[in-house]
Order: C-alpha cells, then sequence, then structure tokens
C-alpha cells in the first residue's frame, strides 16, 4: 500500500514534470531523516550532496558528502553551488550555516522531531520548501493511518513494557539509552518505557547494571547493521527477554531518526514487546 | 645535540628563501579551497571592483583571509612555544603536547564549556567573552609551572622527569575532560568535538578578536628571551653569571608559553608536533641561537599549519579534514625519526 503510493507519486512526478515541479533547485540536505524524507517525495533528483548521516536509501550513497551534520564545512556546501540547504537543530558550527544563509544559500533548520506528531509536522514541512504540498500532505496520511492503528495495537496491551535499549556505536563504545533521548520517545510512540529511567542520555554500559535490570523487551539500535556481536554481551543473553526472543537489533538510523519511516520503527519494536505484563519475566 | 656552533646555513639567504615559500603558501592557500575561486577573482576583491561576484568576495574576505591569518599566528605561536619550552628544559623533546600544557590549557577551555552555566557561572559573568582564551591561558601556565616544578631538582631538569610527568599530566587532563565529557549535554558535546582533533573551520574575524592580542602579545615578549635561552643552554647555573636573573627568565617564559598555547588552544583546539618539529628543523638547518631561531620558528611554525590546513580543507572536499589529524599525520613519522636518530647519536 505505502510502495504502492509512493510508486504513483513517482509515477505522476516522472509523467507531469511541468505540473508537479518541485522548484527545480540545487538541494543539500544534512540530516538523515531529512534525507529519507526528500527521497519519499520523489525529490531526490534535486540533491547534489547530503551528510555523512544521510545513508538511507541506498540510492543515494553515490552523492557528495559534505562530512558529518555537527561539522558542517562552509567551503564544502557552497562548493556544491546549493539553492537551499535543509537541515536539522543538531547541526553545527551556527556560524558556517549563518555564513552560508549570507553567501545566498537558504538555509532551512527544521526542529528536532522527538513525536510521531513532529515527525510528520516536518515531513509537512519538507513538502513546503520544496513545492511539494499536496505529496506531503498524501504521505503524511498514509504514516497517519498506520501510526494510528500502531497506537491502538499498543494501547491495547493494558501496561507499559519496560524496554532495555541498548545504542552500539562500535562494539567497544555500548550505550545505555535513558531519559531525554530520542530512545525513550521512540519507546514512548509505543506505549512503554525506557528501563534506565534514572539515567540521562547515553551513558556507557554497565555489565552488572544490565543484568540488574531485568526488562521486559531488549533494543539493539546499530549504526553500521551487523556491528553489535551479542558474544561480546552475554549478560544479555541471560536475560529473559533475550531468551524469550522478546528483542530486537536494528539500524539506528531507522530507529531513532524519526523520518518515514518512524512507522517502521514503531512496527519492528511494538512486535517485540510482551503482550502480557511479566511473559519475559518468568 | 642542540649545541650545533656553527650554522649550516646562512641566515640571510635563508630568510630571504623562507619568507618567499611563505608567501607563495599564502597565496595558494587563500587561492585554494572547495569553493572555485580564482586569483583573477581574488585580485578583482582585493581592487574593491563592484564587478566582483559578492559570493567570491565573501568567500575570500570573511573566510578565508581569517582562518589564513589565524591559521598563521597559532601555528607560528605553537612553533615559538615549543622553541622556548625546548630552550627553557634544555631538551628537544619537549614540547607544548607532549609536557601536557595543551591538554591543560583544553581542559580548563572545556570545563568552562560544560561547567559554564552551573559551577563556572561566576566566572563566565566575570570575564564575559574572554571567558575561553583567558581560562585557556591559565589552564596551560599552570600545567607549564607544575611541569616546571616537578621537573626541576637544585637546578637541574630532569628529563626522564619532565616526559614521565608530562604522560601523568596528560593522562590527569585527559581525565579531567573525560569526565566532563561523561556529563556533558549533547548540546555541549556538540562544542567538545572540535578541541580534540583541532580544527580552523570555523575561523573568522571574531576568533582572531579573542585569540590575536594573546598571541600576539607572546610572540612580542618571545625575543626578549631569546638571549637568556642561550645562556640557559650552558646550563642554569651560567645564566646568572651572565648578568640575567634566573627567576624572571623562567616566568616570562611560563608566560609566553602559557599565553600562547592557551589562546592557540581556545581557538584552534588541540594541534600538536608543531611546537615539536618546527624549532627542531630550524636548529638543524640554522643552528641553535634562540636569536635565530625564535624568528625562523614563527614564520617557519606559521606556513607549515597554513599549508596543512589547505591540505585539510581540499583532499576530501567537500568535506574537511581536522587540521590536529592532519598535523599528527605528519608529525607522528617525524616524530619516530627524531627518536631514532637520538638513538643512534
Amino acid at each position: 500500500m505505502r510502495s504502492q503510493l509512493a510508486g504513483i507519486l513517482l509515477a505522476v512526478a516522472m509523467v507531469w514534470p511541468g505540473v508537479c515541479a518541485a522548484a527545480d533547485i540545487r538541494l543539500v540536505t544534512a540530516d538523515g531523516a531529512i534525507t529519507e524524507i526528500v527521497y519519499r517525495l520523489g525529490l531526490e533528483s534535486l540533491l547534489v550532496g547530503v551528510d555523512t548521516t544521510s545513508g538511507f536509501p541506498e540510492a543515494i550513497a553515490a552523492l557528495p558528502k559534505v562530512g558529518y551534520l555537527r561539522a558542517l564545512p562552509f567551503e564544502g556546501v557552497l562548493a556544491l553551488q546549493p539553492d537551499m540547504l535543509i537541515t536539522s537543530e543538531q547541526a553545527a558550527p551556527q556560524k558556517n550555516l549563518e555564513r552560508l544563509s549570507k553567501a545566498g544559500v537558504q538555509v532551512e533548520i527544521l526542529p528536532s522531531a522527538w513525536s510521531s506528531e513532529a515527525s510528520l509536522h516536518r515531513v509537512q514541512t519538507v513538502g513546503g520548501l520544496l513545492g511539494k504540498e499536496a505529496e506531503a500532505r498524501a504521505l503524511v496520511a498514509d504514516l497517519q493511518a498506520r501510526i494510528d492503528t500502531l497506537h491502538r495495537s499498543a494501547e491495547a496491551r493494558g501496561y507499559r513494557p519496560k524496554v532495555l535499549f541498548v545504542l552500539a556505536a562500535g562494539n567497544h563504545s555500548v550505550m545505555l539509552a535513558g531519559k531525554n533521548t530520542a530512545a525513550e520517545a521512540l519507546l514512548d510512540e509505543v506505549n512503554a518505557d525506557i528501563a534506565f529511567a534514572d539515567l540521562e542520555g547515553y551513558k556507557p554500559a554497565s555489565r552488572e547494571a544490565i543484568l540488574a535490570s531485568q526488562p521486559d523487551a531488549i533494543v539493539i539500535a546499530e549504526s553500521v547493521p551487523g556491528q553489535f556481536n551479542i558474544d561480546n554481551w552475554p549478560e544479555l543473553q541471560l536475560l529473559d527477554a533475550w531468551k524469550s526472543g522478546h528483542r530486537l537489533q536494528a539500524d539506528s538510523m531507522l530507529l531513532l531518526g524519526f523520518g518515514p519511516r518512524l512507522v517502521d520503527a514503531m512496527a519492528a519494536v511494538n512486535e517485540v514487546l510482551p503482550g502480557r505484563q511479566g511473559v519475559a519475566n518468568r | 645535540m642542540m649545541l650545533t656552533p656553527a650554522g649550516r646555513l646562512d641566515a640571510k639567504p635563508a630568510l630571504l628563501t623562507l619568507g618567499s615559500v611563505a608567501l607563495a603558501v599564502a597565496l595558494v592557500s587563500v587561492s585554494s579551497g572547495a569553493y572555485p575561486l580564482s586569483v583573477a577573482d581574488i585580485l578583482r576583491v582585493i581592487a574593491g571592483k563592484e564587478a566582483a561576484d559578492p559570493v567570491a568576495s565573501m568567500v575570500f574576505l570573511e573566510v578565508r583571509m581569517p582562518r589564513f591569518l589565524l591559521g598563521f599566528l597559532v601555528g607560528a605561536v605553537l612553533a615559538v612555544c615549543g622553541a622556548v619550552l625546548q630552550g627553557l628544559f634544555r631538551n628537544p623533546l619537549a614540547d607544548p603536547g607532549l609536557i601536557g600544557v595543551s591538554a591543560g590549557a583544553s581542559l580548563a577551555a572545556i570545563a568552562v564549556i560544560v561547567l559554564g552555566n552551573t559551577w563556572l557561572g561566576g566566572w563566565l559573568a566575570l570575564t564575559g567573552d574572554w571567558a575561553l582564551p583567558i581560562a585557556a591561558f591559565i589552564g596551560g601556565s599552570l600545567t607549564v609551572l607544575l611541569a616546571w616544578r616537578i621537573a626541576n631538582r637544585s637546578g637541574q631538569t630532569a628529563v626522564a622527569t619532565l616526559l614521565l610527568a608530562g604522560i601523568a599530566i596528560n593522562a590527569v587532563a585527559g581525565a579531567g575532560t573525560g569526565l566532563l565529557t561523561f556529563y556533558a549535554s549533547d548540546e555541549e558535546l556538540r562544542s567538545l568535538t572540535f578541541w580534540t582533533m583541532g580544527s580552523l573551520g570555523h575561523a573568522g574575524w571574531d576568533d582572531l578578536v579573542l585569540g590575536a592580542p594573546f598571541m600576539v602579545l607572546a610572540l612580542v615578549l618571545a625575543p626578549w628571551l631569546a638571549r637568556p635561552l642561550d645562556a640557559f643552554l650552558l646550563g642554569e647555573s651560567v645564566v646568572g653569571h651572565l648578568g640575567y636573573r634566573t627567576d624572571t627568565v623562567k616566568k616570562v617564559a611560563i608566560v609566553v608559553v602559557g599565553l600562547g598555547v592557551g589562546a592557540a588552544v581556545a581557538v584552534s583546539g588541540l594541534i600538536g608536533f608543531v611546537g615539536l618539529v618546527v624549532p627542531h628543523l630550524v636548529r638543524q638547518a640554522l643552528g641553535a641561537s634562540h636569536r635565530i631561531v625564535l624568528p625562523f620558528s614563527a614564520l617557519l611554525g606559521g606556513t607549515l599549519l597554513v599549508a596543512a590546513d589547505s591540505l585539510a580543507r581540499v583532499v576530501v572536499a567537500p568535506a574537511e579534514l581536522p587540521i590536529g589529524l592532519m598535523m599528527a599525520l605528519i608529525g607522528g613519522p617525524f616524530f619516530l625519526a627524531l627518536l631514532l636518530r637520538t638513538r643512534v647519536m
């Protein structure tokens, strides 16, 4: 359904370029989720450069990379001669963004979206910026419907499971997610809580804390697919949630990006949450 | 090995050569970057012609010029500070990075970023925009002083002690930095990343306004140290016999290094090896007299850093390599070669 819709949108955009013409501009995006939105709106042909957090879909891999969105180079971006740069609040340094705007690049800084509502709003904003309001509205409606269904299913569970959320950015840099993180926000969308609610932000994992946590489910976000090697973390395998299969290992950009794939992330997490309280804990 | 009796090259022709190289590097630096800007464009901008492309004029005047000046100043100051430390400790391995001065300065700067809203609020209120460079200066000076106290026993500098103390100081400052990183919020972490690798990617006129006074002061004070440092080469007891006040010389040296390294770290983060490699090259080519070593180190240090920065911004264009990384790539192998040579001799 979703891919059909995207296909139709794409076909329409190709057949009637004059009608659907988003302004014919050169675009740079610096934020993986925003790049995904541009792609889902069928506007990837506008892209002349992306940042290093933009790794999905693979079709954009060939585009010039302007570096990490938190260290955007002024000349590097300007050299691509973009008309517009769309990025998020995470972009830095501020000075280079100001310079780009002074050099005539339209710099659009979108707020971080840590809820389904804000995420969909961002889709609409990007659509508006690129002259694709109608397409964006259709995409939002489709995503909204699927998110509503998931919300209902998560509510129906009748309790909020406690989820151990692990962020793996390399085998030796394994972090536990605490409060005020995108991980907490994602869990909230599927009516679940973060296991380490006392922790602020992401902190290095303590093996004993993992053992003591006894979560209902485990979610592992990897910055590179296949990066997390469970053999290095035997504690996780000792948890009941792991043994009973209430676990998910997925790409961190999918889980924490809050882009158009948010609904897929929600579905994937929701799927591994135990339906009844205490299932995972004997 | 520092007491080369006579220079191998004459100073005057060497100055002429290095000066021309510096000029060439300056030209290459302001005309290279991800954004295409021809020499003709630059000349038009300099001439103030209205025909100049406004974006080209902005790239040149507000990005490349301050970046070039800041890079040159930082390179010059780091090299001079390296030369002063090497003279003071009578050891060619003394370097702001190795004995922990850079780490001390950066710890102080990071403390200001992370604790500025809480424990150090009073400091910020007191110093305003200057909070970072002044904190870095104090951190740098205290570290030089500490290294000096630890390594000096009754007028003798124990070299092994100095280097070991440097390792310990680096470790403690690194741990402090790590601890602050641990407690830093996402927002603060963002501003921390560049300290660890060093960068000129954000350089603007405001950085120059902030850092240049300290760095220029260090460069102005340094020549006063040239003759006393030459006396230091003969041993600390000789300094007094030659009519210099040993204590004053040391204090000025510590202030110069604190000011210079502190300000350099404050505006560009951690950039290693310039302070080690440059004075060494100068001594090998021109002899050990500080009246030669100090000015030539400044010129060569500035030139080298500007050259490395020009390279750093084109090799992975449109992205940029951190300049600290670039210098470590050049300086690391050089340092190894230095160690091997010393062992042979």
